[in-house]
């Protein structure tokens, strides 16, 4: 084993008496004692590290760096932002892999690219012949830098002891980051090969390894061996170049677009012009599209694609076994092992990770490109033919911090709703109905901050008549815009639409309101719609060109649901061709407070971006957007930029003690009525255009794309309660407004000094709105939302802007909002403070405690309760029956 | 690494102990460590005829699949149906979880005693 090349670590795994083995021309860990089950599960469940010093890693320099790369790369280089990373196939002129590799820019003028080890001369050569006529420099410094993969839900916790506390990178896939682990440089990137939603892979100079591989043993991670990367990878479903990518057990050259990856890996960005295998790969792609949508006419383009496979009957497979649908011959596996897995209980959210453990046989297999999901297959293990079946997958890591393992079942059948009489239902329900609303109305302490109870006034008006009729209006130009209304009965519904069109102009500030959206999404579909067909205006013959660049708050730091394209956005935002993806950039964040956007780096974006729309509004609203400030720069730069403000959350703040908008520039605003804003659950748009502006045509635009666009039926009975919350508002909101606010910064303060975690900027009181967000500890959030709900405290768990998704999410957000309505003041906070305390710190039942603080407050304050109304509301209730 | 002295080992790393003429067969501790994780057992039928020298089933471990040799000639008289359960058994405790019982043994191949096996064992490994 002598010419055998070997890592930093070799004394390490040595001494840790691990068992070494040739690994593509490497002396490695194949295991340590501990073996391979062990490790792997250690991984999943704590934290694994893995010596890949031996991959090649090729620093890729020089003025043409990228044109080299997007000739040698299937990925698009242009995309790669700086402090990111992205997964790429090396192709070769045949449309087949070379390698697969993943491409690093920790440096503006710098890429790294690593490789296999075993494939690290082989890629050398070819693109060194490629390099030819490149102006541009490739230095390998494989031996300078050691690499240590830390993988597994405890790595983050880990790697943040080691830098102090500091974020190690962003909570998302491929970002990357430099810093200092306790005074030595290490370069971090969020990436690996395990399949882990919480893994890294940590670069740092050669002579400071072995310090960086003990140190994280101190601290609570344990050494993994190839072994279990391999039993890992195939648990994620990840290639191994020589098995699932490459050539394949007959020898035959497997596709690139044959490896399920290969979607995120290939571009034909004009950016990448004709890169190695351009041609080939399109003609694979247009199969792979075919394919995809079911059309097995023609498979010549793509014959075989690699897919997951699990065994039913007991046994194992191993690469290289042939597979059969029937008597036919479909394929082979490519890779199979037995791989283990920590068995779980309970469904949904309550999943438990149980400490008992299972096996299964699992691998990827190459088969026919006509087989689908479900399929049945046989595995010819040795002689005998295994039962065998396609799945969509092992494992899923949408559930972070934890990935989970997809055991196989069959569809179960739906259980069929039985007939007979539904009597006995229908009271169950009434029942029920009765008994949730005495829950929350009287017994519950709702700190939901996007809800409201309105008041019985609103909800006696939601359910009167028009609630179950029509009332389809537009303006007519030849009638001088006169509303025309398609159904008769409507005058009164008419009446209070004006009116209340009348008053929300009033409470917002602005020049025209649409009030016909039935919900703050709606709204917000309503004028991305708009926006769109506003642009293409002049050119109908086309197809209508798409919003880019958009400028919102990212939803990992608080943005709204329904300004990001998962949400409204979706159908409106373009692609932008040079990065091929969505045409969005994110307002910077300041870095002592990630609640806040940082004003002069959000300058510098807008400069280098120019976009088209400037979207404000978070739902974890802890501070004032910088409406005026960003206005003026926009201004000042001369940019033809809509600026819309989202306040969907903070509708009912509108005014002296939070924002104006209109007053701040904003020429949009959107909103939903029933989170601070009194109303029942529905939407607003408010525009500042006036008649004679060129604008003002976008405005008509966005009341057609209300109506007819988004909503035909407008719900009339909630119109009726929202007019009535609107006179609630305008005539309550001084003293209102100044209660959320002040509650909310006294009940952060009672939260802070009863010792919990909570988060903002003390200097003013860790909040400027009706929310407060508390710290419960990475990953518990759900469980501390369910233990509070046990307790009759309702709030919603969040991620917090270092969290990477909602299972992962390690805090609460609660508002002050709806108990100030009923009565609460900062004496009645600073009792809910200690309770909370009580039972998140101490795991304390207060249940009672709660429904003793809860009964005194079930009066709704801020609505009119003089006698006369009481009557007036007295004698609806009779009329209509509720 | 523990090798029994009252047991004989093959070449090809499996142990027999004889009880009367029923002869008990193994995998050795030498062989399950460098097997490592043992995930499945592919167990020959009690009745079946077994030929010294020629596999009678095998042994799957993460990394690989192994063939069992049997030592002697004869018929398999029990199997150890708690091994297609517990695999992992031949890692925790090599020499008490048994494979196979044969009797009317007829034939055997090469057999170490333990300080031989050892010995046999430091040269290969």
């Amino acid at each position: 084993m002598s010419e055998l090349k070997r890592t930093q670590l070799y004394d390490v795994h040595v001494a840790a008496g691990a068992t070494m083995v040739d690994f593509g021309g490497w002396e490695m860990p194949i295991e340590y004692p501990s073996k391979i089950v062990a490790e792997h599960l250690y991984t999943r469940h704590a934290c694994g590290i893995f010596d890949v010093s031996h991959m090649g890693r090729i620093l890729v320099e020089g003025p043409e760096r990228v044109a080299f790369l997007q000739h040698v790369l299937s990925s698009n280089v242009m995309a790669l932002d700086l402090n990111q990373s992205q997964y790429a196939i090396i192709p070769n002129e045949r449309g087949g892999a070379v390698d697969d590799a993943y491409l690093y820019r920790f440096e503006e003028d710098r890429f790294l690219l690593v490789v296999n080890a075993a494939n690290t001369d082989k890629d050398l050569a070819h693109l060194n012949e490629q390099l030819k006529g490149y102006d541009a420099k490739m230095t390998v410094i494989t031996g300078d830098w050691a690499a240590i993969a830390v993988q597994g839900p405890k790595s983050k916790e880990i790697l943040q002891i080691l830098s102090g506390g500091e974020a190690v990178t962003e909570p998302v896939k491929n970002a990357l980051n430099t810093l200092q682990f306790e005074g030595r440089t290490v370069r971090v990137a969020k990436t690996g090969y395990t399949g882990e939603p919480l893994g890294f892979e940590v670069y740092i100079e050669s002579a400071e390894a072995a310090w960086l591989w003990n140190r994280l043993i101190e601290l609570g991670a344990k050494p993994a061996g190839l072994g279990a990367r391999d039993t890992l990878r195939l648990e994620a479903c990840l290639p191994l170049y020589g098995h699932d990518m490459g050539d394949d057990p007959e020898g035959k050259e497997i596709p690139i677009f044959a490896v399920p990856l290969a979607k995120f890996a290939v571009s034909f960005s004009e950016q990448k012009g004709d890169f190695i295998g351009r041609e080939p790969l399109e003609k694979q792609f247009a199969a792979f599209k075919r394919i995809m949508n079911r059309d097995f006419s023609d498979l010549t383009g793509l014959p075989r694609r690699i897919m997951p496979i699990t065994l039913v009957d007991k046994g194992v497979m191993r690469a290289g076994m042939p597979v059969y649908k029937g008597e036919k011959q479909i394929g082979f596996v490519t890779s199979g092992t037995m791989v283990p897995y920590y068995r779980h209980e309970g469904e949904g959210l309550q999943t438990v990770i149980l400490e008992e453990t299972a096996k299964r046989a699992i691998g990827l297999a190459i088969v026919d490109s006509d087989t689908i999901e479900d399929d049945e297959v046989q595995v010819d293990v040795r002689g005998k033919k295994l039962r065998a079946v396609i799945p969509p997958y092992h494992m899923r890591v949408d559930a972070p911090p934890f990935a989970r393992p997809i055991i196989y079942r069959p569809d179960e059948e739906d259980n069929a709703v039985g007939s007979g009489d539904r009597a006995p239902q229908a009271l169950e329900l009434i029942r029920k109905a009765a008994e949730n609303h005495a829950w929350r109305q009287e017994q519950c302490v709702n700190l939901i901050p996007s809800e409201m109870t309105p008041s019985r006034a609103v909800r006696l008006l939601c359910a009167s008549d028009p609630s179950f009729r029509y009332a389809e209006h537009r303006k007519i130009k030849s009638f001088y815009d006169a509303d025309v209304f398609y159904y008769q009965g409507t005058e009164f519904i008419d009446q209070v639409e004006q009116l209340l069109v009348e008053e929300m102009r009033a409470f917002l500030g602005c020049a025209e309101v649409e009030t016909r959206c039935i919900s703050g999404q709606m709204s917000n579909t309503a004028v991305f719609s708009a926006l769109v067909d506003w642009k293409n205006r002049l050119d109908r013959k086309h197809d209508a060109k798409r919003l880019g660049y958009v400028m919102n708050n990212h939803i990992v730091k608080g943005g709204h649901l329904s300004a990001q394209p998962m949400g409204a956005l979706h159908d409106y935002i373009a692609i932008d061709p040079v990065t091929e993806r969505h045409a969005l950039v994110n307002f910077p964040v300041c870095k002592d407070n990630i609640y806040k956007i940082d004003v002069e780096e959000t300058k510098k974006a807008i400069e280098q971006y120019k976009p088209e729309l400037i979207i404000f509004g978070k739902s974890m609203v802890l501070h004032k957007e910088p409406v005026a400030a960003i206005r003026k720069f926009v201004d000042e730069m001369g940019l033809n930029t809509t600026i819309m403000y989202d306040m969907a959350h903070v509708l009912g703040l509108i005014g002296d003690y939070f924002q104006k908008p209109f007053e701040e520039g904003a020429e949009i605003v959107t909103g939903s009525t029933h989170k601070t804003f009194f109303g029942p659950q529905r939407g607003v748009v408010g525009v500042n255009y006036k008649k004679g502006e060129l604008k003002y045509g976008l405005w008509e635009t966005i009341e057609s794309r209300a109506f007819p666009g988004s909503v035909s039926n407008h719900h009339l009975g909630t119109q009726l309660g929202l007019l009535m919350a609107a006179y609630e508002m305008n005539q309550f909101k001084a003293e209102y407004q100044k209660a959320v606010v002040s509650n909310a910064k006294s009940f952060a303060k009672s939260l802070k000094a009863a010792g919990l975690d909570v988060a903002g900027d003390p200097a003013n009181d860790y909040t400027e709105t009706h929310q407060v967000i508390v710290s419960v500890g990475y990953g518990t959030g759900p469980e501390v939302a369910m233990r509070l709900e046990r307790n009759n405290i309702i709030c919603n768990y969040q991620a917090t802007p270092e969290e990477e998704g909602f299972t992962a999410s390690g805090a609460l957000r609660m508002g002050v909002n709806e108990m100030t309505r009923f009565g609460f003041g900062p004496e009645e906070f600073d009792k809910l403070a200690q309770i909370l305390a009580d039972c998140i710190l101490r795991g304390k039942e207060v249940k009672e405690d709660i429904m003793k603080l809860r009964e005194g407050y079930t009066e709704m304050k801020y609505c009119f309760t003089e006698e006369q109304v009481a009557g007036a509301l007295s004698e609806l209730a009779k009329k209509t029956g509720l | 690494m523990n090798y029994p002295a009252e047991l004989k080992y093959s070449k090809d790393h499996e142990w027999v102990k004889m009880e009367g003429d029923v002869a008990v067969i193994g995998i050795s501790d030498f062989a399950q460590d460098a097997l490592g994780d043992v995930v499945f057992v592919n167990l020959p039928q009690e009745g079946d005829a077994v030929t010294a020298g020629t596999p009678f089933g095998d042994v799957e471990s993460v990394k690989a699949v192994s063939d069992l040799v049997c030592p002697v000639t004869g018929t398999i008289c029990a199997v150890n149906e708690d091994l297609a359960d517990s695999p992992e058994n031949l890692n925790s405790d090599p020499y008490g979880a048994w494979i196979i019982k044969v009797q009317g043994v007829s034939g055997q191949e090469e057999l170490l005693d333990a300080a031989a096996y050892e010995a046999f064992c430091a040269e290969e490994g």
